[in-house]
């Protein structure tokens, strides 16, 4: 094997045969094989798979930490954690799975698939999405090492004042905290810039905005809203690292702080948040659903005005979470107000979905029994969602396990099970082979009963007052039996991941063969080689509709782009409506400084722990590596 | 997938689309996104002002003086004096007069320069120190964030202006004038919304 063309070896499990001239452009376009080359790749496809890798990774280990809770918890006065340990695994486990998983795995999914679906050889920045893989990498891994060595936070993934303050946590619990909440930030915002620019401009010729596929809209609302969302965590965040190493007065109330400040900010972006992890997956959903149909979907302008309008309401609805905080009763009845409002736009993508489905032949493989199983958990935890949107039954339920409930539901159910069915669905494009399906349907059905078991009590605990955040509970209570219902059921939902998880393995050896649409779906992700080209595409693609793989089947004809440079790494730039053929853009190559900025940061991230110094020293350190890292090409590379 | 039964047809000849755009490139888009995100934490730093502001009897504490507004008047003037040099460059390096460009981007960092000089008189003339109350907290913190914000523009500036002295640029070959430009612009214009917080609304409000 070795005496062949690294670009031609990666063809080994490609149907294609290959002729000279896309030899060459998939030279152009390799990620340098090896261990010093890994810290330079720049592709697409190369840092979305890392991102999704890495971030099940981190799921697998914070579902870990889940089970330890529930172990905790399966009788009363049980010590298989101490207080302390287990208010380190509750708030590491709902940290990671907010910052580390959700946030991560849906924007490496967009990473990986945006390019592909509107028809681009890359993204726009290949760089800076590398320097935010490296930087997600270093934070997620030193905040996992916090727990093991016992210095982990424990205020909660919230984190609320007084109780993260100075005063209240000593040790470096929440400085490990907070410094992971910034490396998250620019790791996002950095993903969610590339993002938008990329669908603006780097749209293949005739890609209007109305013929985007709808997971692609949805990753663009995504990335507006963390780029909106994130600076107000980037400001509480900020506030608490000063008040704890430089005593300012933020969030102390004795010298004109207020605790709620931070409340506030958090939760306006701890609301959109949630969003931002529901939204992609709403478009993984329609994906699927039309895929699964064979039909065009059913409202599309509907669909994507509901998916903007619930990116934009998520924004007026965070005060829902401060019902118990003694706000002005008009306040509360607006919020009240705008958090029921979300359930019109869910409302309406859920039934764009049900007419999508409504007489079609539907074909029931994994991909869809997912789906399936995100609608039955994702609409029981909207009208939870619904109920606990009202003020006075909040106030009932607010801090009881019925909340633990509902948030699982919409998010296990909002998120998890999409992302799953994405799996299933994407798989034999990233590998080039099918996941088993038997298999594949025992982990769906297994983990559905598991999670219903384990999440569905809850709602009765929290009724019959048990409240969440508490390391045990009396005996004499009632609540012994439904949570030995509730752990159960967790050892189930987690063998019905672990079958995934199993599946996964053995597929990526033993899987079929993955023929090139197995699916027979309509967009261009399908439109190239499982896995696809270093280039993604031999020639770039012309659109005519929001479907082209059927049109191209009804015609028999399809149209591309000519003229490109195969010796250089070109995309072609569209205007923004329309998507006119506008300019091309040359695409850097490999390089390690996206590494070595991220090294530089983290470095100084880490020693803002420590010294209010390492914030020059941050500052200094990152423009040099940029510097190296912009430093200009020779003229000959770009005329 | 290239089916035999279908067949290609070129529709975009892409050979002769510019490849130098300084001016719709990719990359304009991208440090608008940066602008809007900056935007976002000032709008966010600002409310939280208002709100702590809100929260206190009496703003700024007793015994504490709205911070003089000397020095802050002088950056308002000689930030936007900045953005005229930028802008005056961006038009020499758009005729291809490359002495234009690089003087003009010199002249800005200067001028920057000698703002941040007063920004720095600024600090000692708060009359708070950060650790005392809320209060000098905030007011420390948004100034320190745009400080440090004038001190990246310097920095991304000079770099610009060394290779502009290199004769780096031509009229085609300007991405790094343009999207620095843009940069440069926010950070003169950000300053406007802090000021009138900062210095006015504790004496109007």
């Amino acid at each position: 094997m070795n005496d062949i063309d690294p670009a031609l070896d990666l063809r080994a499990r490609r149907t294609d045969p290959i002729h000279e001239e896309l030899a060459e452009i998939e030279r152009t376009w390799l990620s340098p094989p090896g261990f010093f080359g890994w810290f330079t790749h720049v592709n697409h496809t190369s840092i979305g798979l890392r991102f999704l890798v890495t971030s099940f990774a981190f799921f697998l280990i914070a579902g870990l930490l889940g089970l330890a809770m529930r172990l905790q918890l399966v009788t009363p006065l049980n010590d298989f954690l101490g207080p302390e340990t287990y208010n380190q695994v509750m708030t590491v486990h709902g940290t990671a799975m907010m910052f580390l998983f959700a946030i991560p795995a849906v924007e490496g999914v967009a990473i990986y698939f945006v390019p592909l679906m509107i028809g681009a050889r890359d993204l726009a920045f290949p760089r800076l999405s590398a320097f935010g893989y490296y930087i997600y990498l270093i934070g997620g891994t030193v905040f996992f090492a916090s727990l093991f060595v016992g210095m982990a936070p424990a205020a909660g993934w919230f984190n609320y004042v007084p109780l993260s303050g100075p005063e209240y946590a000593e040790g470096r619990g929440v400085d490990i905290w907070v410094t992971m909440i910034t490396f998250i930030e620019v790791s996002a915002l950095t993903a969610a810039v590339e993002l938008i620019v990329s669908i603006f401009k780097l749209r293949a010729p005739g890609m209007s905005l109305n013929r985007m596929p709808i997971f692609v809209w949805a990753a663009l609302v995504m990335a507006f809203m963390i780029m909106f969302a994130m600076p107000s965590v980037i400001v509480a965040s900020a506030m608490l690292t000063m008040d704890r190493l430089v005593d300012t007065q933020f969030f102390n109330p004795d010298l004109g702080g207020s605790p709620l400040l931070w409340q506030h900010l958090f939760w306006f972006f701890g609301h959109p948040e949630v969003y931002i992890i529901l939204v992609p997956a709403l478009g993984i959903v329609t994906t699927i659903v039309v895929t699964f149909t064979q039909r065009s979907v059913f409202g599309y302008t509907a669909l994507v005005l509901a998916i903007v309008g619930v990116g934009m309401v998520s924004f007026g609805l965070w005060v829902h979470h401060m019902y118990a905080t003694g706000l002005p009763l008009l306040g509360r009845s607006f919020f009240q107000a705008a958090s029921s409002m979300i359930a019109i736009a869910s409302g309406v993508q859920i039934y764009c979905w049900i007419a999508t489905m409504w007489g079609a032949r539907i074909r029931f493989d994994t991909p869809m029994l997912f789906v399936l199983g995100f609608f039955a958990i994702f609409v029981t935890g909207g009208l939870t969602g619904v109920m606990v949107a009202s003020v006075p039954f909040d106030r009932q339920v607010h801090d009881t396990y019925f909340v633990v409930a509902h948030f699982h539901y919409v998010l296990v159910g909002g998120a998890v099970f999409p992302l799953l069915a994405g799996l299933y669905y994407w798989f034999p494009k990233v590998t080039g082979r099918m996941l088993h399906e038997r298999l594949g349907k025992w982990s769906c059905g297994i983990a559905f009963v598991g999670f219903n078991l384990t999440f569905f009590p809850m709602h009765q605990l929290g009724l019959e007052g048990m409240p969440r955040r508490i390391y045990t509970y009396l005996p004499g209570l009632g609540w012994d039996f439904l949570n030995q219902l509730a752990t159960v059921g967790a050892f189930v939902l987690a063998a019905g991941f672990a079958l995934t998880f199993w599946n996964v393995f053995r597929s990526l050896r033993a899987g079929d063969a993955a023929p090139a649409n197995p699916w027979h779906a309509p967009t261009l992700e399908w439109a190239t080689t499982s896995p696809p080209l270093n280039c993604n595409f031999a020639e770039q693609i012309v659109v005519r509709s929001d479907q082209p793989i059927w049109d191209w089947e009804r015609t028999g004809r399809r149209a591309v782009v000519g003229g490109m440079r195969i010796d250089r790494r070109e995309t072609i730039v569209t205007t923004l409506l329309d998507a006119r053929p506008q300019s091309v853009q040359i695409l850097p190559t490999p390089t390690p400084w996206p590494f070595y900025s991220a090294v530089v940061l983290s470095v100084c991230f880490f020693g803002l722990i420590f010294s209010p110094w390492f914030y020059v020293a941050g500052i200094f350190g990152a423009f040099a590596t940029f510097v190296f890292w912009f430093l200009p090409r020779r003229r000959s590379e770009v005329i | 997938m290239t089916d035999a039964a279908i067949e290609t047809e070129i529709a975009v000849d892409a050979s002769g689309l510019p490849r130098l755009t300084p001016h719709t490139h990719p990359l304009w888009w991208g440090v608008l996104g940066a602008v809007a995100i900056e935007a976002a934490v000032v709008a966010n730093l600002l409310t939280s002002y208002f709100y702590l502001m809100s929260q206190s009897e009496t703003w700024p504490p007793a015994g504490i003086k709205p911070p003089d507004p000397f020095w802050a008047t002088v950056v308002l003037c000689v930030l936007p004096l900045s953005s005229v040099t930028m802008w005056w460059a961006g038009r020499g390096s758009d005729a291809d007069r490359k002495t234009q460009l690089a003087m003009g981007v010199t002249a800005s960092v200067a001028l920057a320069s000698l703002a941040l000089v007063f920004r720095w008189l600024q600090f000692a003339a708060f009359g708070v120190r950060w650790d005392e109350h809320a209060y000098g907290s905030i007011l420390w913190a948004i100034t320190g964030f745009h400080f440090t914000h004038v001190v990246s523009a310097i920095l991304g500036t000079a770099v610009v202006a060394v290779l502009a002295w290199m004769d780096y640029f031509t009229s085609e070959r300007q991405l790094g004038v343009v999207v620095d430009t843009l940069y440069w612009y926010f950070v003169a214009a950000v300053f406007l919304p802090i000021y009138l917080v900062l210095y006015w609304a504790p004496r109007w409000l």
